[in-house]
Order: C-alpha cells, then structure tokens, then sequence
C-alpha cells in the first residue's frame, strides 16, 4: 500500500496532518470518522484557506476533496472547453466526453455515520476497485457481491440504492449496469442484512 | 402623443429596436406600456430564472423572437456543476401551449433536451431560426427533428455546443422541398456527415450565406460544396489537409477564387500549412478571421496569411503567431477591431510566445481596436499604461495571464497602476476580466473610474473585502460580477445588499464568504435568489436528518465557508428545478 503517489505533489504536507494511522490514496483526503475530527479538518480546512495561489491549491490535497481538485484543475486557464479540448489533446476530450469533468459522483455512507462521503464511480474499473477504495475510505473490509466469507461483525457488505429507491446488493449486475442505475450507496453490517 | 391613435404610436415604436430602449418607452405611461407590450415582438431574457416562461407570454403575446441565458458564465471553465440548471423544455412547453408564434429562439449556456427540439419542431409553423450558443443536452437525433419539420428554416446555427452523436444521419432529413437555408452552422458537431447530403441541400440553397462545416468534411467535399455557393459571405472550413499538387487541390484553389463574396473565414479544425496559400485569394475580402482551432501552423504561415489581409476587423488566433506575427498583425490590419489571443500550449511551461511586446505592437498600429481577449505569460504595468494611451476605445478588455497571480517581471509589483490605465482612459469600457498580481488598489481605481461598466470577471485578486467594496460602490452600470479565489467575505457581501437588485447577478467561488451571511442575504432580500452550490465531497445523511433535501445548510454551521454562491434578482422566487447539490437560501 503506497502512502504517496507520484502525481500528487502533495504528499509532505498530508503525511504531516494525517492521522498516523491511515495510509493516504492519493485522490481523497484521509478524514477521519468521528465527528471530533471532521470538525477540526473542517476548521483547519476553513482556516487554511487565505489567499493563496492556485499551483498551492493543487498542492494541499488534504483541503479539497477530490472533486474539487480535477475541477480546479480543468477550470484554469479560463478556456471553453471545445478550444481546450482541441489545444491539449485527446485526454481533456475523452475527461469531457464522460458527460462532466468532475465524473460520476455518488454519495456513500458507512452505517452509524452521519457524515457521508462522494466518490467517483467512473473513475473505477469495476466491482474490485470500488472495495477497494472504499476500504480505504472507511478503513474496513466490504463484501461486494461475493459471500464467500460467513457474516460476522468484522464485515460489511455494499449495497446500493437505484433509481427507482430500490435497495439493492451491489455485485449482482454487470458493472455498467450499476453506474447507470445508482444513486447512493451505504455500507451496512454483514449481521443485519 | 395622447392625441395620436395607438396604431400611430405603434408603428412609432416599430422604429425602436434595442430591447433596453423597448424597455424604457414601456415604463414612460400606462397606455405606452400596454401598446409597446402589444406590439413586442422581440424579448431578451438575461437569467431564465428571473421570470418565469407564463409571465413573458403574458405580457408579450406576440412574441416571436426569443433569447435566453441560462448558466452563469464560469460554467465554461468547469465551474458549475453539470446538472446546475437551465433548462429550456418548461419555455417551450409554455409558448407551445399558449400558441405563441414563435419564429426565432436563441440560447446561450442553456440544457436543450432532445425533447425540446422536437417539441419546437412540431409546435411552431412558422420556426425559421435556431441559435444555439454554448448548449448541451441534446443530439443529432433532436437535430433530425428540426431538419425534418421545420419546413420554413433558414437558420441553423450551432456554436461550440456539446452534442451527443447518434449516428442520425440528420442532414439528410432535410427535405427536398427546403431551399430557404442562409445559415448553417455544424462546425462543433463531432461525428460523420452525409457529405453527398450535405452538397445537395448546399445545392438547393440559393441564399445559403453562412456555411461553417464540422470536421468530417473533407477538403475535397469541399470543393464541391464551394462550386455550388459562390455567393457564400462566412465559410467554416472542416478539414483542410490534402495533396497539394493533386487534381482536387488544383480544383479547390480555383473554385475559391470564384468566391468574390467570402468575408469570414473560420474553422480549420484540421489543416496543413502547406494548404493554407489556397486561399490568399479571398483575404484581401476577409473582415473576420477565425484561426483558434487551427494547431500545427507555424508562425512564418501565419504571417504570410496575415500580409494579404489587410481589411481585417476580426482576428482569433493562437498565440504560436508570436510577438513578431502580432507586430504583422499591426502594420497590416489598420481596420482590425476585435483581437482574440489564444494560448496554443495552456499547461506548458512558459514557452513565451506571446507577452506584453505583442500587445503594445497592436496598440501602436490598431487605432480602431475596441475588443481584446489576450492570452498570454506576462504582462507590465507599463505596456498596459501604453495600451491605454493608445487605445481609448476599449468596449472590452479581457486579459489573461496563465499563470494568475503572476507580478509585472520588470518591477516584481502587482499589476494595479496597468489596469488603472486602462480603466481611466477607456471610458467607454463596458467589460473587464483582471489577471496578474493584484491588490485591492486595482479595484479602487475600478470603482473611481469604470462608470459604464457592465460586467467584471475576478480571479486570484485583491487583499480584503474593501476591494469588492470600492467596485459595488463606485459602478453604477454593473450588471455581472464574478468573483473566483479572491479574499472577498461577508462584511463585502453585505455592504450593499440593495445593489444586487440592480444587477443580473453575482458569482463567489472559492471566496471566504460563509453560510450566515448568504443566510442573512437572503432574508434581506426577498427579490433575489442566493444559491449555496455544494458539489463537494462530504454530505450529510439524509435519514439522520428527517428526509430533508440536503446541502451545505444541514449542519447549521453559519461560520461554515461557502465554495460556490450564485445569486441573481427574480421574480420568480425559488426555482423548482434546483438539483439536491443546490440549496437556494
């Protein structure tokens, strides 16, 4: 598990603010669940943010999320984006073409937790990537689709709710089945289910 | 005028076109209004939420031009989240029922639904022009729609939209019956055309003026094309890459020459330099160049260009042109009005091609310049003090150092006394986007001296709140300002709560601004939407929160720092198609 990527640019400065405990991916800022410490992220989100230059901004991962970060970037020059696709290529055209610079973001709550996070489901592979990230984010093991293992408190499965407020477990459908029809997702324990 | 019959004072205010003077004649009597509503036929619409769609019809029911903007204008730079708003369907829904009939709709930043182009298509017998300016939402299939029904077009006119390609084959839909095209505009169309298609409705289009192609036609399609409209004034050039010494070459080169009326030229999605003499013959015409999409020609090419266009008013180009190819610029286009300064390379790493030499060559050799977007890696407050000098004609101003916060590299100071120039000498300067190291100062000398300015563009400005102060208090005429990364708070926001009445609207992103004060805002004034838009990575859940649509808001925490706010005046209150990362205060 790598603590630092080689895009960000950051990884100093989160390895000086995080928690020791959790190891930081690169794209999400390593906020821990319990609300004591989302309120003093939040302040010393809030405080840190004086006047400051944009390659700074891109720099502190650790104040914006992820979403906030790919939008940052693509909204610097001010170029409509047909002329930027045309002036830097093929990768700003194929960002555009999946509908949104920013992805396809769904809210995600781990069951107990008020606070919810946003992750970007485009930008996953498929069923894999997305536990993996989100043992990441949640610091647990989640069970998607596969049961191979016997409930017990140390598990959590996925589910999702889809468009027509159906709850659902995630895994039963092909992948892009799943990013076409998904709302919100929640985590719950493997023993309530 | 009492003494006149209404059809005298109707066919009076026939001669008054400008929507604002239309707007100032209603307000002078009750029997002006009544007849000035009567007769309107023409309604601009800046904020498609100021009003709603039942209230315009009602008072204009002979409307059939309409205009309407939708999204704020940092939507173009990724700022607005994708499904913000601003949709057409419910106005068009409206006229449909209420049998308006409409002729011309035009929309900027607005989400077109496919359903929308065919309710147009079938509601509206008379519809001859569509404009459709910075879009999204719909595909070739909604064009199919319009290519099919609209049996009376004459205008189709898509600029830099995003549209989904279905495959639809869209222009062959066009009857065999339609001859009254004089725009076409696809040039931002992505996929493949029926190019025999395409020559036969060109073919069958004898007013056909404006063509501007995508860039699925080829330079051979467009030979072919050409021969058919020599009366063509605008072409948009899709792919200009061939053979030079080929037949068909050959053939292009004296088709064009036959195109005595060509005065815009635009597109080159794709070309080679090599193909670019092909048409010197119809420069010395040109009035409006369009070379922005046009990568991979070198500097010398463009010079050569521009030495035989010497009636230019228009130029949009990309900066590989240089200082040295701007300096050609000057001593050849002495009619050049509006220059457009694109950066080639917007990630690179300060291959300066163009800086403020550039700009103060054109200033010394374009008298008549009154419209500037400029593109560039550095700027000194000394150019800018010569351009002002130069140049007091400035509508627009609009300059853009690429990297935001950069200072004059000559003085290492903030770009304040530059900007103060312009705005001081420029007196008739309406629109003005600010760039480079800048300190409150600059908005001092703003809010002193840009009395007819109607909108301002701030990024990665000012010191304290007293900027955006000097600016809401000093400009009389502002109607648009928007503000990104700059330390502007509440104590700004609420210095003149009663001001935002008088203007369209007013963006804040990434500003210390914080959830009490729009709160406070909000409940101030009632006649204004203040929109918090939360896109951001952490929410609350709904269920802990009795099912409540949720935002920003639901923590209460009113010292919490706002990332995005839009507010704009309405009389429409609260819109209803607010997404749930939008929270209308």
């Amino acid at each position: 598990m790598d603590t630092s990527s080689p895009s960000s640019p950051s990884s100093s400065i989160d390895s000086n603010h995080n928690p020791p405990s959790s190891p930081s991916s690169s794209s999400f800022s390593s906020i821990c669940l319990s609300s004591n410490h989302y309120l003093s992220s939040g302040r010393s989100t809030s405080a840190m943010r004086t006047r400051r230059g944009l390659s700074t901004d891109l720099s502190l991962c650790l104040s914006t999320s992820s979403s906030h970060q790919s939008q940052r970037r693509s909204s610097w020059p001010p170029l409509k984006p047909l002329l930027k696709s045309a002036t830097v290529g093929r990768s700003a055209e194929e960002e555009w073409q999946h509908g949104s610079a920013s992805g396809l973001f769904v809210k995600v709550y781990m069951e107990g937790i008020p606070i919810g996070r946003k992750l970007d489901l485009l930008s996953h592979g498929g069923y894999d990537d997305l536990a993996l990230t989100l043992a990441h984010m949640f610091k647990t093991t989640i069970l998607c689709g596969k049961r191979n293992k016997a409930p017990s408190d140390k598990y959590y499965v996925l589910t999702y709710q889809d468009r027509e407020g159906d709850w659902m477990m995630v895994g039963d459908v092909p992948w892009e089945i799943f990013t076409s029809t998904v709302k919100r997702l929640k985590i719950t324990r493997a023993d309530r289910c | 005028m009492n003494y006149f019959p209404d059809e005298v004072i109707e066919h009076v205010f026939d001669y008054v076109t400008s929507h604002q003077d239309r707007n100032s004649i209603s307000l002078v009597c009750k029997s002006w209004y009544r007849i000035e509503r009567l007769s309107r036929q023409r309604v601009f619409i800046g904020n498609c939420y100021s009003i709603s769609p039942d209230k315009v019809i009602e008072r204009f029911p002979a409307i059939r031009s309409l205009s309407l903007k939708g999204k704020p204008h940092f939507a173009d730079f990724n700022l607005v989240p994708y499904d913000w708003g601003g949709h057409v369907y419910p106005w068009i829904v409206a006229m449909a029922k209420s049998k308006v009939n409409l002729e011309e709709l035009r929309l900027k930043r607005m989400v077109v639904s496919d359903e929308s182009l065919e309710l147009i298509s079938s509601s509206f017998a008379n519809f001859t022009s569509l404009v459709l300016v910075s879009c999204e939402g719909f595909t070739t299939n909604g064009l199919k729609a319009v290519a099919a029904n609209c049996s009376l077009l004459r205008e189709l006119d898509l600029q830099e939209n995003e549209v989904e390609d279905h495959r639809s084959q869209w222009l062959n839909h066009f009857p065999e019956s339609s001859t009254s095209l004089v725009t076409l505009n696809f040039s931002c169309l992505k996929g493949e055309i029926n190019l025999a298609a395409l020559e036969r409705l060109v073919a069958r289009s004898p007013n056909l003026k404006t063509l501007r192609v995508n860039r699925a036609v080829t330079l051979d399609s467009l030979q072919k094309i050409l021969s058919w409209a020599p009366q063509l004034m605008d072409l948009g050039v899709g792919s200009f890459i061939h053979d030079p010494d080929s037949e068909t070459f050959y053939k292009l080169k004296n088709t064009i020459v036959q195109c005595k009326s060509i005065k815009s030229l635009s597109g080159f999605l794709e070309v080679a330099p090599y193909c670019l003499p092909a048409i010197y013959p119809v420069c010395s015409n040109l009035t409006s160049l369009n070379l922005s999409y046009a990568l991979g020609i070198p500097a010398s090419e463009l010079i050569k260009l521009i030495r035989h266009c010497k009636r230019l008013q228009r130029l949009w180009i990309l900066d590989c042109i240089g200082d040295k190819g701007l300096e050609v610029v000057a001593s050849n286009c002495k009619d050049l009005q509006e220059l457009r300064v694109f950066p080639s390379d917007p990630f690179g790493a300060g291959n300066t091609v163009v800086t403020e030499e550039g700009l103060v060559a054109i200033s010394f050799g374009c008298k008549k310049l009154n419209s500037l977007l400029y593109f560039c890696h550095q700027m000194t407050n000394t150019a800018l003090i010569t351009v002002a000098n130069n140049c007091p004609n400035f509508v627009r101003f609009r300059l853009c150092i690429l990297d935001p916060t950069k200072a004059d590299p000559l003085t290492q100071q903030p770009l304040d006394e530059g900007f103060g120039a312009i705005v001081q000498s420029c007196k008739g300067l309406k629109r003005l986007s600010l760039s480079g190291l800048l300190t409150d100062k600059v908005f001092l000398y703003i809010g002193m001296y840009a009395e007819q300015l109607e909108m301002l563009s701030v990024a990665f400005a000012g010191n304290s709140d007293k900027g955006m102060i000097y600016v809401l208090n000093g400009c009389k005429k502002l109607r648009k300002l928007e503000v990104r990364d700059s330390p502007f708070g509440d104590a700004a926001l609420l210095a003149d709560p009663g001001k935002y009445e008088t203007m369209r609207s007013l963006w804040m992103s990434s500003c210390e601004v914080t959830l009490g004060a729009c709160k406070a805002l909000a409940r101030k004034m009632p006649m204004l939407n203040v929109e918090i838009i939360d896109d951001s990575e952490l929410t609350v859940d709904e269920a802990l929160c009795g099912g409540a649509p949720v935002a920003v808001t639901a923590d209460g925490d009113d010292k919490q720092k706002v990332e995005k706010m839009y507010l704009y005046r309405t009389l429409a209150g609260p819109r209803n198609d607010a997404p749930e990362f939008v929270c209308t205060l």
